[in-house]
């Protein structure tokens, strides 16, 4: 428990001396603002860009409810963007201390296996979490600005949902760092697989229910209808049980000193 | 102590049914040409990988529930650059189980030990090697532990960066139980009084370094003449005490049949024949040479 502390603390340390603890949550509320400016100024911008022949502008466009717009932030921003710039900023999670020998280094210290995983993937998730909350209010700032008013608990429960999500993509980062030693190979799978879970969410329902990706189209659908999908909770179980895998896979395969094969 | 182990690489045995016992107080070198298996064995023994047979005891239990009693330093000791020496040490400490209490006042006694008390709050990544070496000596002694295992200390040293960590290392065995791997010859001779040769895995030799030197001695003397002389070396074969001559260059290593009778005379027959010589001693094998047969004939 003490070495699980020592080690998420120094992950925050290492956080604030790379500065990620700057541009992680900035690019988060560049993100979250681009929805919905984008979408109030969009038909001024084509207006001053163009002539505006041929060009209709739905007026339903600049009519959007505000919970739609912040869905969109969810949906169109966070999910793609966002998970590229996730993804990038974990790949070396693992990585680097396997590639410069800390790993080994701080497994020769009596550290149980599940502080050192443990410690990574707790801070690692409360910050990515957090950069990710602090994106989305100032989303929702600027919707409720913009737009109409989002009622606060269809956002606060967007929100949770959402990061089970979040969960879910830093421990499957955590877990493809750990299995594999190519920086770039890890960001491309876990963007790939990430990215390809969003994209299949509403093909089928069979699937839907043991993807985790559904979380973010639950946190969507809240911010859209105002209500909870009866499907979420089996969804959240089985999204738990994902990240609860990912975790033991990182685990056992640092345990069994898989990670050294010289 | 190491019982059969064991260890396979995709077909490759790195370490082939080792054995070897340390006893406290110990200062063991393990010498081995590049690709022995010495550090896979000094890794299995700090339990960064596991053996495929086999087991690694210390005091009678298995090394990894004993990882408090063990110092170990990497080959090329990292650290994380971005940490000054001080958060370095109060990192490792407080993964070895030390209280934040004990390091604060320890530290500085170890960093001055050490010789980087003025550099507590450097960054790591100014160091410089020999800094580095120093700093993960300074770690794998602030639990005190019972073994300190250093894996190559001071190959990847300049002459200054080796000198100080030599000296450290002499002063820390007073103290503890030392496993080293090194394949300078020189430096171990220096710092450990038993060696262990290992070669394609295997031990070839577990002996101290007195015992190593007098097996090898036979009664030779060395004599480096000059170029104008070469044809008494064709006389000296003919005496009846020399045994053997050996000739490399200007050096003629002359093996005597009683070394503390003969060499007077030896010297007395050169001088008679005027025979310019640069230098006369008497010349056992220098434990590089007895390295080099142990590790090319067997």
């Amino acid at each position: 428990m003490r070495s699980f502390i020592v080690l998420m603390n120094k992950e925050f340390i290492q956080m604030v001396r790379d500065f990620k603890i700057v541009w992680l949550p900035l690019v988060f509320i560049l993100l979250g603002i681009t929805q919905p400016v984008m979408t109030y100024y969009l038909p001024t911008i084509l207006e001053a860009l163009g002539s505006g022949q041929g060009i209709t502008i739905d007026p339903s466009m600049t009519a959007q409810q505000g919970g739609e717009i912040l869905a969109g932030t969810l949906g169109a921003q966070f999910d793609q963007l966002g998970i590229m710039i996730i993804a990038i900023s974990l790949m070396g999670i693992i990585q680097t201390d396997k590639a410069n020998g800390m790993l080994a280094f701080i497994l020769t210290r009596p550290v149980a296996v599940r502080s050192y995983v443990g410690g990574k993937i707790a801070s690692n998730y409360f910050f990515t979490g957090f950069s990710i909350a602090i994106g989305y209010f100032a989303s929702y700032l600027y919707v409720n600005f913009l737009f109409s008013n989002v009622p606060v608990p269809d956002m606060l429960t967007a929100l949770l949902f959402y990061l089970v999500w979040v969960l879910f993509i830093v421990s499957f980062t955590t877990m493809i760092s750990t299995l594999i030693n190519s920086p770039g190979l890890i960001a491309l799978i876990s963007i790939a697989f990430l990215i390809g879970c969003r994209v299949i969410v509403g093909l089928s329902s069979m699937i839907d229910i043991v993807n985790p990706a559904s979380m973010s189209k639950h946190a969507m659908e809240v911010l859209i209808t105002g209500s909870v999908n009866p499907n979420a909770i089996g969804n959240l179980a089985v999204t738990f049980l994902c990240v609860a895998l990912a975790i033991f896979v990182t685990n056992y395969w640092i345990s069994n000193k898989k990670f050294s094969n010289e | 102590m190491i019982r059969n182990v064991k260890k396979t690489f995709k077909n490759k045995t790195a370490v082939d049914n080792f054995s070897m016992e340390l006893n406290s107080g110990d200062c063991v070198g393990l010498i081995g040409p590049n690709g022995a298996g010495k550090s896979t064995l000094i890794k299995m023994i700090s339990d960064i990988i596991n053996p495929d047979t086999g087991e690694i005891l210390l005091n009678g239990k298995k090394i990894s529930s004993m990882k408090k009693e063990i110092g170990y330093l990497p080959q090329y000791p990292n650290f994380f650059h971005w940490m000054t020496a001080k958060e370095t040490l109060m990192f490792m400490g407080k993964l070895s189980g030390l209280q934040r209490s004990e390091l604060t006042s320890s530290i500085p006694n170890i960093l001055k030990k050490v010789g980087l008390s003025g550099e507590e709050d450097s960054k790591v990544g100014t160091f410089s090697g020999g800094m580095k070496q120093r700093l993960g000596i300074a770690q794998t002694l602030l639990h005190k532990p019972s073994l300190i295992i250093m894996d190559e200390p001071v190959s990847a040293l300049d002459p200054i960066g080796r000198r100080e960590v030599l000296n450290l290392i002499q002063e820390i065995k007073k103290e503890t139980t030392i496993l080293l791997s090194t394949h300078i010859l020189g430096d171990a001779q220096e710092i450990c009084e038993r060696f262990i040769v290992i070669k394609n895995g295997l031990k070839i030799e577990d002996t101290s370094i007195t015992e190593l030197l007098q097996r090898n001695s036979d009664n030779k003397l060395s004599i480096e003449i000059t170029e104008r002389d070469q044809k008494w070396i064709g006389i000296i074969k003919e005496l009846p005490y020399v045994k053997d001559v050996e000739v490399i260059g200007n050096k003629v290593k002359v093996k005597v049949e009683n070394l503390e009778t003969n060499k007077n005379l030896l010297l007395g027959h050169a001088l008679k024949h005027d025979v310019d010589i640069v230098k006369f001693e008497v010349g056992n094998d220098t434990l590089e040479e007895i390295f080099l047969k142990l590790v090319v004939e067997k």
